[in-house]
């Protein structure tokens, strides 16, 4: 027993000789070091180290539609599930560990968390960075791909009645990936909605207190729900389009990019593996 | 635009500080036509004279200063004598304010009225303030947000917004420059920075990282003059383009500190600063990044203005 959960989280043999050709492409992309947005790249790599257990054998992740991914930059656009932000962490451990060649994802947070002792340094030296729109044209105009989840907080303070129904898209990333001319990258997540399967938002009691969300749920430690991840076709912005496009035709382009979310959850669904929490969610 | 080689003198203003004594060299040694005039009400007889440096001690008054423009004719004013919080004490809060608020005016009053060709006034990028929502790379358009948790930081801000709203009203008669450094370091200057990243057993948040931009004494002091000569009106933030988290800093100088969470350093503060004078505003520069953009600057000066990058500068601050 104790034997098993030591494997669950340590790397195998086979994963240390893996992780050592990632660490060497990590330090020929990264040459320097340390980012003005906190990124440090050997703090990174041993983060990693600890994370990639969890990933893999905890949450059993598996990543479908790599080969849609090239190397240049681009605005990963994904579905927001799971109470926490885990989600985020195992897509950026995904395009380290399981995308080639390999790259840290800039995720786009919210304005609390950076003011959050130990999680936000700890997250900035993975990449994380305030999603501010300064920020994220900074980063993109640097050849950095981001990560963003424009459902917002309110795609992961859903309900269990709301398991994998999408919260309507912002139109903020669509706007900066037409001022550069990046391409999305839309990415399906199905079996994070499962780490907590029981869970109740009152809404109104929460908004009284200020906060985003109230999640009661039947835990408070994520279940170990097989989590998979599907990488879409890239999605070109359209030409004529601009940063100050009018929102009629910027929402256009996001109802498509949501559409394209959306089909991949559905897929991701079908396909997925069998936990006794899937029963709790969508029946497909 | 008026340049260095057009002009005969120079007031510097807080010339005992570390930046002014090292700008006024390198202006003198460069430049030995021209006459520099530097005035502090600090003791100046310990500063090194040079032919063309002449220094004055002088109370900052308002008397004193008219008499001063009125007796000579400088071309060039520069502001380096902001009083800073370090330099102060909590009795000096109105001398703080009267100089650097009052004090900013008159002297832009005078420089108007007795035909400078161009003035340069040393701000500091603590007027953006250290927030935890901060873009990366603040350009001179940022809001000035220094004020909003610390209002002891309203002089600064103030400042910075008299000389600004001064420099455009003027800008057809008077050339004026704006300029908020990021820290700089260095064996000559006394800052809050400088000194607690010398200072061993101080100590260092351990939930926080934020990253820094330190430019070097030398580095400014060339800068300064650099803008003298090739930079229009306006307000330009400087700093080098290298970057550095504290922790790794720290580590750098190899001095022993004291890792501490940063809500026990908050409330260590306020109690210190009973006691002592204490800038606490500079807990959250400790706490939060405030990087700025040098993109407006390097139009004028070009792309390689720093000979220092933040780990030498480190070094160098060792070194003393």
């Amino acid at each position: 027993m104790l034997d098993k959960l030591f494997k669950t989280f340590t790397l195998s043999e086979s994963e240390k000789k893996k992780f050592k050709k990632i660490e060497a492409a990590l330090d020929e992309r990264y040459p320097i070091g340390e980012d003005p947005w906190g990124l440090n790249v050997n703090k990174a790599k041993k983060s990693l180290q600890k994370i990639y257990p969890i990933y893999k054998h905890y949450f059993k992740s598996r990543v479908f539609g790599k080969e849609n991914v090239e190397d240049k930059p681009y605005m990963v656009v994904a579905n927001h599930t799971g109470q926490i932000a885990i989600d985020g962490m195992l897509l950026s451990t995904s395009f380290v560990t399981d995308v080639y060649p390999p790259r840290i994802l800039r995720p786009m947070v919210e304005r609390f968390f950076t003011a959050l002792p130990f999680v936000a340094p700890w997250a900035a030296e993975g990449g994380s960075v305030l999603g501010d729109r300064t920020n994220c044209l900074k980063l993109l105009k640097k050849g950095q791909s981001i990560l963003v989840f424009p459902e917002g907080v309110k795609g992961i303070t859903k309900s269990t009645s709301e398991f994998y129904k999408m919260k309507p898209f912002t139109r903020g990333f669509f706007r900066m990936c037409a001022a550069t001319g990046t391409e999305i990258l839309p990415v399906g997540i199905v079996g994070a909605e499962e780490f907590f399967p029981y869970v109740y938002h009152p809404r109104k009691i929460a908004k009284l207190f200020g906060l985003p969300g109230l999640p009661l749920s039947a835990n408070y430690f994520p279940l170990p729900s097989p989590v998979d991840i599907h990488i879409g076709k890239p999605f070109k912005i359209p030409e004529g389009l601009d940063q100050d496009s009018p929102d009629k035709d910027i929402d256009e382009q996001v109802f498509q990019v949501e559409k394209l979310i959306k089909d991949l959850v559905e897929e991701g669904l079908e396909k997925r593996r069998p936990f006794w929490a899937n029963a709790v969610g969508p029946k497909k | 635009m008026i340049k260095l080689n057009d002009i005969k003198s120079i007031l510097i203003i807080g010339a005992g500080g570390g930046l002014a004594k090292l700008t006024a060299s390198l202006i003198a040694q460069k430049y030995p036509e021209i006459s520099i005039h530097g005035v502090d009400p600090r003791d100046t007889d310990f500063l090194i004279r040079k032919e063309n440096i002449k220094y004055q001690r002088m109370k900052y008054t308002r008397g004193n200063f008219e008499r001063l423009f009125r007796d000579n004719s400088f071309d060039m004013v520069l502001h380096l004598g902001r009083l800073s919080h370090s330099a102060s004490d909590t009795a000096s809060l109105t001398k703080r304010l009267d100089l650097n608020l009052m004090g900013t005016s008159k002297i832009l009053e005078l420089s108007l009225k007795h035909k400078i060709r161009k003035v340069l006034i040393m701000s500091t990028y603590h007027v953006y303030g250290a927030l935890h929502d901060n873009p990366v790379f603040l350009d001179e358009e940022s809001p000035l947000k220094a004020s909003i948790k610390y209002p002891e930081l309203r002089d600064v801000v103030e400042m910075d917004q008299i000389a600004t709203n001064w420099m455009w009203k003027n800008q057809n008669e008077i050339e004026t420059i704006v300029l908020r450094p990021c820290s700089i370091i260095g064996p000559q200057i006394k800052n809050t920075m400088s000194q607690y990243l010398t200072t061993p057993y101080v100590p260092v948040p351990i939930d926080f990282n934020p990253m820094f931009q330190f430019i070097h004494e030398f580095d400014m002091a060339k800068v300064i003059i650099k803008c003298l000569d090739k930079v229009p009106t306006g307000i330009y933030n400087v700093a080098p383009d290298e970057i550095i988290g504290l922790n790794e800093a720290k580590e750098h100088l190899d001095i022993p500190f004291i890792p501490a969470p940063i809500f026990l350093l908050e409330q260590a503060a306020k109690i210190v600063k009973m006691a002592w004078n204490f800038p606490d505003y500079f807990i959250n520069y400790i706490k939060y990044s405030c990087i700025i953009d040098n993109s407006e600057l390097k139009k004028h000066i070009g792309e390689e203005f720093c000979r220092f990058g933040p780990k030498d500068t480190l070094e160098l601050l060792k070194l003393d």
